[in-house]
């Protein structure tokens, strides 16, 4: 396989992560804590609130001392704890439904008292793990647990999908469905599911919401409602396209500075970025999550260990696809969904489970 | 050591980029759009961003003061706050004009409707005043909530305030907003379509000097329309100022003499033209109409059966009367039809030979063996009847016309022209042919001949200046210049003896013990002039003591008098509608007049 085109990019970095010695792969680390960091300037600019930026600090904060003491675990010993944690997280999200915050509109808090958190966002990390550690108890893996992680995954699904949350739950389905597919389930019935997910696109119409089909109709055509529905696509729109190649510069984008983005610290953050810091700025962005995505993929490419590739596999995809859909659905190319941008966004849960996520790769990294 | 060496592993690693590409892919078009919109059309969006934030609004410039002749400001501009509002940013009407009228204790429904009224407009989308004159309280209350209220700003802005009010307001007249007409016949009004604009008097003839020029201010709003910043101000022009010639004191003591009857006023200074008082009876508030929201609240003023509105100096046509006498004599005179010596006998009554109709004269009996000089002092009717006859209309009509009879003064261009009758307008305009007997009753200006208070006024100016006309004018300073006096072709005579003559006869009005004005001799300050009954209805002396029950059909007062004599100030003509006799109630305001002007001039 001389000729394979990955072949040459990857031999560059083959002594450094080749090496049997238990070591830290640095471009990981800190390519996140420099999403990390940016994240919390732009959350400052965008929402000019110290007092958010601080919270998001200290998650930050949290979330860092999470993801160093699960680098340096042993994950064959947390294996086991990885498989049984499906249950709790899927109990929370059976009591999320009933127990609802009450500040939110959709079930989708559960409010602690001291922290809010969504148990579908737990369940999105945590689904991947288990799955894949349940997947390679045995040293091949059999069709009868695989139809067992689907069927799961399904019901995982269909509870994040009536709080309502149309993003999150696909990313669940994505969560569920990965490890099962990289483990080897036949192309066939890939295909058949695929088939299948296609005949029933009507039916899932039908079922939306009316603000869900709203968002999906106003993709198409955002200027004819730009009061109402079209004014997020619109308004981040104009941001990217008003910033140019270098931005309006930090904390001078009119567009969020004045409030134009609705959502500019959560969801909508990447506007902020394109608009005060322009093509550049992007350009930037884009190979930090570059440089990331690569290191997290040549740990499940060089890993000899089968549970470790399904996860570091699944979760490199999961990461790629919030940041492609998320960046997609802010300059208009796909409906808007609740997604956030990983590491930049504001959100408690979301940047923990993400530091989290990076920890245990970061673990799986010794088995290389 | 390369990624499908290990022929066992590879199915893991070929599944992750199968599965990888789709959102590799996409993230490819991501960044081709990304390039699309801050690249290739930057622009575009960097305009849309600024227009997102960048609003350019007017300010308004304060209307230019009106003073009198003695300095003394008549007309002002109050400061009001008004609440503006911006539909823009009002994301729910129903909950906003709620809020709004809970705050300021107003009742919603007509908030609410006046919302929709301009809702459903062309410029919608433009900020406007919805509550104008905000009080104390109001202020107060807004202030400390506005902040909550999206869409909402107090603003100030100016109200025109007449000072003396009503006594003022025939010659100032009123503002108001600018009509859809008002644009057609202006298109330059557009640019001050938030102003009002004078709708009468001198706001509304001197409207492009009084208005002044609009600023305009470029701020930086954020989405909830709060105002960051301004950008840039050009701040407006304030209007000019103008200087009435009107003198407050005089118009004021001449209004209360007209303890509200219905009536008018013109003096003017003969030498240059410059109207002293101009007064319209009965009259109206003009602030009223100044700050007015809707028509309901001045409905009344426009029903008012004794017209408050209408002014009756520039537009009111009242037969001339015996005031036309002099007039009639003096073209009778130029025509040598007559001469000034010649007497006629006044017999009460004439006749035209081959009809027995008789045209009575004021007096039963008559005024005897009377010559020019005496039919105009005593103002014998027969006389007149006997000189218009022999004159004819061909040569009466053009001779009034020098006087300023049957066109508009100069003043204004909204002033009433009067009727001259001459044989081509009876057969225009009544479709009949001319008849001896027009001419006659035109001889004491009777029949169809109209004037207004202020022909009256100039063509007798004109007689006090033996000749010259001089073109009226109410304004004596724009913004600190003077106006400069216009005067028009002189009236030549072919014997300038009979100018004296005419004088004399008018002296004798009211000096000599028959003059029909002797009520208001004094021997200090001589005063030239004439009386005038004006008939309503041309009525037959039976009917007619009947008909005097009735109010509204009593003969208008007429006096037109100028002085002192010797080196005449001022012209005054005034008019008391029913009044009855010229002599006891129009001529003491004359008088006054004339006397008030001279001790002032000394």
């Amino acid at each position: 396989m001389k000729n394979n085109p990955l072949s040459f990019s990857v031999n560059l970095k083959i002594d450094k992560i080749s090496s049997n010695t238990p070591q830290f792969d640095y471009w990981i680390l800190f390519s996140v804590i420099f999403l990390c960091s940016f994240g919390l300037a732009m959350i400052y600019s965008s929402s000019n609130s110290l007092e958010m930026t601080i919270r998001q600090g200290t998650y930050f904060f949290l979330g860092l001392l999470g993801m160093l003491l699960l680098a340096f675990s042993n994950f064959r010993k947390m294996e086991v704890f990885y498989l049984h944690s499906f249950w709790p997280a899927f109990f929370l999200l059976i009591i999320v439904l009933f127990f609802p915050s009450e500040n939110s509109k959709t079930s989708r808090w559960i409010d602690l008292g001291f922290f809010t958190f969504q148990p579908s966002e737990l369940m999105r990390f945590i689904l991947p793990i288990s799955a894949a550690s349940f997947l390679t108890k045995n040293l091949k893996t059999k069709m009868k647990d695989m139809w067992f992680v689907i069927f799961v995954t399904l019901i995982c699904f269909y509870l994040v999908a009536i709080q309502p949350d149309l993003g999150t739950s696909i990313i669940i389905l994505l969560a569920g469905l990965l490890p099962v597919i990289i483990s080897g389930f036949p192309w066939i019935y890939i295909f058949f599911g695929g088939f299948l997910v296609t005949l029933s696109l009507p039916l899932i119409w039908i079922s939306l919401y009316d603000y869900q089909k709203q968002r999906i109709l106003t993709l198409f055509n955002p200027e004819a409602d730009v009061y109402g529905a079209g004014w997020n696509i619109v308004q981040s729109k104009i941001a990217v396209g008003s910033g140019g190649l270098f931005g309006k510069g930090f904390l001078n984008g009119s567009q969020s500075q004045l409030n134009f983005i609705p959502e500019s610290h959560s969801d909508f953050i990447f506007s902020v970025i394109a608009e005060e810091f322009g093509l550049l700025g992007i350009s930037i962005l884009f190979f930090i999550y570059g440089i990331l995505i690569y290191r997290l993929l040549m740990v499940s490419f060089y890993s000899s260990n089968k549970f470790a590739k399904i996860v570091s596999g699944t979760l490199s995809i999961i990461l790629l696809a919030y940041i492609s859909i998320n960046i997609s659905m802010v300059i208009g190319l796909l409906p808007v969904v609740g997604m956030p941008l990983p590491f930049l966004s504001q959100g408690g849960t979301a940047l923990i489970v993400n530091l989290l996520t990076i920890g245990i790769i970061l673990s799986l990294r010794k088995e290389v | 050591m390369s990624i499908f060496e290990n022929k066992k592993d590879s199915i893991e690693t070929y599944r992750i980029i199968v599965f990888l590409s789709p959102f590799l892919i996409l993230l490819f078009f991501a960044f081709l759009q990304i390039l699309n919109l801050s690249y290739f059309n930057s622009d575009i969006y960097k305009t849309q961003s600024d227009s997102n934030r960048l609003y350019q609004s007017k300010i308004a410039p304060q209307r230019g003061f009106i003073f009198d002749t003695k300095n003394t400001l008549l007309v002002e501009n109050n400061i009001q706050q008004d609440l503006e509002i911006n539909p823009s940013f009002i994301e729910n009407p129903r909950v906003f004009l709620k809020q709004i009228s809970d705050l300021l204790d107003l009742n919603f429904e007509k908030i609410e409707s006046d919302f929709y009224v301009r809702a459903t407009g062309k410029s919608s989308q433009e900020p406007y005043i919805l509550i104008k004159d905000l009080n104390e309280q109001q202020i107060a209350k807004l202030s400390v909530n506005l902040k909550k209220i999206k869409g909402a700003e107090i603003v100030s802005s100016f109200s025109r305030n007449v000072i003396h009010k009503d006594i003022m307001a025939p010659v100032i007249g009123y503002v108001g907003n600018i009509s859809r007409e008002d644009i057609f016949n202006n298109p330059e009004l557009t640019k001050f379509k938030s102003l009002k604009i004078g709708k009468t008097g001198v706001e509304k003839d001197f409207d492009s000097i009084l208005r002044g020029n609009m600023g305009y201010r470029i701020q930086e709003r954020d989405s909830y329309g709060k105002l960051i910043r301004n950008i840039s101000i050009e701040p407006p022009l304030k209007g000019k100022d103008l200087k009435l010639s009107i003198d407050l004191d005089l118009q004021k003591k001449l209004f209360s003499d007209f303890k509200g009857r219905k009536g008018a006023l013109v003096a003017i200074e003969p030498r240059t033209g410059l109207i002293r008082a101009l007064i319209s009876s009965p009259t109206y508030d003009p602030n009223l109409l100044n700050s007015i929201n809707d028509y309901e609240e001045v409905k009344s003023l426009f029903a008012d059966k004794d017209s408050p509105l209408f002014n009756r100096a520039l537009s009111g046509q009242y037969p001339p009367a015996s005031t036309l006498k002099p007039f009639v004599g003096m073209a009778a005179l130029e025509a040598e039809t007559i001469s000034w010596e010649k007497r006629i006998v006044d017999s009460g009554e004439y006749y035209v030979e081959g009809d027995d109709r008789p045209y009575k004269g004021w007096k039963e009996g008559g005024h005897g063996n009377v010559d020019m000089k005496k039919a105009i002092v005593e103002s014998s009717d027969v006389y007149f009847y006997a000189l218009a006859y022999d004159l004819t209309i061909n040569n009466l009509s053009p001779f009034l016309e020098k006087f300023g009879y049957g066109k508009q003064s100069g003043l204004t261009e909204n002033e009433a022209k009067g009727i001259l009758p001459s044989r081509k307008w009876k057969l225009g305009y009544i479709g009949e042919a001319w008849f001896k007997g027009d001419t006659i009753n035109m001889g004491i200006g009777q029949g169809y001949i109209t004037a207004t208070p202020i022909q009256i006024a100039l063509a007798y100016a004109t007689l006090a200046n033996r000749g010259e006309i001089v073109k009226p004018r109410i304004i004596e300073k724009i913004g600190g210049v003077s106006t400069e006096k216009v005067s028009n072709l002189n009236i030549s005579l072919s014997d300038n003896q009979n100018w004296k003559r005419i004088e004399e006869a008018l002296l004798g009005v009211v000096e000599a013990s028959n003059g029909t004005a002797n009520n208001i001799y004094d021997r200090n300050i001589r005063i030239a002039g004439k009386t005038g009954t004006a008939q309503v209805k041309s009525i037959g002396e039976t009917e007619y003591k009947f008909l005097r029950e009735d109010e509204s059909l009593r003969d208008h007062a007429l006096f037109v008098g100028y002085g002192p004599v010797e080196d005449p100030k001022l012209v005054v003509v005034a008019i008391i509608e029913n009044g009855e006799s010229g002599s006891t109630v129009a001529a003491p305001l004359v008088r006054k007049a004339i006397n008030l002007y001279s001790k002032n001039e000394k």
